[in-house]
């Protein structure tokens, strides 16, 4: 996809990710030229499918880890089969910026905003796999911003899952 | 007003230039591997899956370096039938050891992710409402994902078992640019034949690979009593469907309960009863594909 700006007859360049909404995330891009701004709103099946093909918007440095998109997205995995230290994958000429990081980021709410986790759900937060876990956290915490929650606890964490469909 | 192929490059976008990488990296990671075959039949329930893991072992029986991987992501079985359920995927220096089965073919599967035997393949998604706009990609993703990120060292050969139905051949196109064939598997009765051979012109069509020819499963049975053969199906349509498409008829298995009990187990039947008739026409179909490629070198 690429975008024109009308005004100037140039192409518009990727700016940056803002914060999603609801999954549906929203790229913003500008004109080189006269600076103009517009935002895409993608639907969350848009977003979703970005998130399929395992990549990152405006591309990142960051490298891929194995099996990146199946350890990320796979729902209810076989918790034994997973490794604490796990490798990157090689970026040369291969996969890059896993989409993840950037949901993970562009979901990220400056801390003190944040509700507050009690110890007995941050314990269970650790449980979580790693490779999912900030995006759990930061999954739960919207959850619990967009229901007036300002604490999350187990309760909450049981709550997000069904809502999540887990 | 310039056009889309007026502008350059992606505006920054990047995903295109993200997808050529990911491409890249299979292809890296597929060059070492001398042969890729897919195993196909577009009809669910004729034993593709079955027809594969034996093929593989007896490949691997032959002395050949085999791997498999299960392209039914949501239906996996090769971990079963291979015996490697249960086993832990460990990471290596440039991406995830495959389980590897007792006679030492690698494997990878969905099945090896899967929290246990109830848990179907569910996606992370904001909701599951109209996933059918997504899911397909997402499954493509995770085949280009065992595909690449999976440490297969050097293969003489790497097998890939297809789900049923032919709509996920043309995303092969892309994924395998060098696909070295397809085998087709089918069953004696016409309405398979009638599914199959969707899925021969579709590869034929759209497949840059040749095909390598037809297995014909569940050809009879053999009484394990006094050795007789007797047709389960009205033969004959298999061969008139090599005929018609032009192409090889490799070999026909007869029926044989050991062949599902043997998978059931997590054992290889060719192993286990090598001698007998269907483990007789495994090998003869397993060095058909050999002398295939020999023949093209």
């Amino acid at each position: 996809m690429k975008f024109l700006c009308l005004e100037c007859n140039t192409a518009m360049q990727f700016k940056e990710v803002a914060t999603p909404d609801q999954g549906s995330l929203t790229a913003l891009f500008e004109c080189p030229d006269c600076f103009a701004e517009f935002a895409m709103h993608m639907n969350p099946w848009e977003t979703q499918m970005l998130k399929s093909l395992d990549v990152q918007l405006g591309g990142k440095s960051e490298a891929a880890q194995p099996m990146q998109m199946v350890r990320s997205f796979l729902n209810q995995q076989n918790p034994d089969n997973l490794t604490s230290e796990v490798p990157t994958v090689s970026t040369e000429g291969g996969g890059k910026c896993p989409f993840t990081s950037v949901v993970a980021q562009a979901f990220q709410e400056p801390e003190t905003t944040g509700p507050v986790w009690t110890p007995e759900a941050l314990a269970r937060l650790e449980r979580v796999p790693s490779f999912v876990r900030a995006m759990a956290k930061n999954g739960i915490e919207e959850f619990a911003r967009e229901n007036g929650h300002t604490e999350i606890t187990t309760e909450l964490m049981d709550t997000a899952r069904g809502n999540f469909g887990m | 007003m310039k056009t889309y192929k007026d502008l350059p490059a992606d505006g920054g976008s990047n995903i295109v230039e993200q997808v050529t990488q990911q491409a890249n990296r299979l292809q890296q990671r597929l060059a070492s591997v001398r042969h890729t075959v897919a195993i196909m039949s577009g009809k669910g329930g004729v034993g593709k899956s079955s027809v594969t893991a034996n093929l593989a072992s007896a490949l691997g029986l032959r002395g050949h370096n085999v791997g498999v991987i299960d392209a039914d992501i949501n239906g996996p079985s090769i971990a079963k039938m291979m015996g490697v359920r249960g086993q832990r995927i460990d990471y290596g220096a440039d991406g995830v050891k495959p389980a590897l089965s007792p006679l030492g073919v690698k494997v990878m599967s969905m099945d090896l992710f899967l929290k246990d035997d109830e848990t179907p393949v569910l996606w992370e998604a904001q909701t599951q409402k109209d996933a059918f706009t997504w899911r397909g990609t997402m499954e493509m993703s995770a085949l280009r994902e065992f595909l690449s990120d999976t440490e297969w060292g050097t293969l003489d050969y790497l097998l890939i078992d297809l789900p049923p139905g032919a709509d996920r051949l043309p995303n092969l196109v892309d994924l395998l640019p060098n696909l070295g064939g397809t085998v087709v598997v089918t069953i004696p009765s016409e309405v398979s034949q009638l599914v199959v051979k969707k899925s021969l012109t579709m590869a034929k069509k759209l497949l840059n690979a040749p095909v390598i020819g037809i297995v014909e499963n569940m050809a009879a049975y053999v009484c394990a009593g006094c050795g007789k053969t007797e047709d389960l199906f009205p033969s004959g349509h298999t061969e008139e469907m090599a005929r018609q498409f032009d192409i090889s008829l490799l070999g026909k298995i007869p029926f044989d309960p050991r062949i599902s009990i043997a998978a059931d187990e997590g054992n290889m039947f060719v192993d286990q009863y090598r001698d007998t008739p269907a483990g007789q026409i495994f090998f003869g179909i397993t060095d058909e594909i050999r002398m295939f490629f020999e023949r093209k070198m």
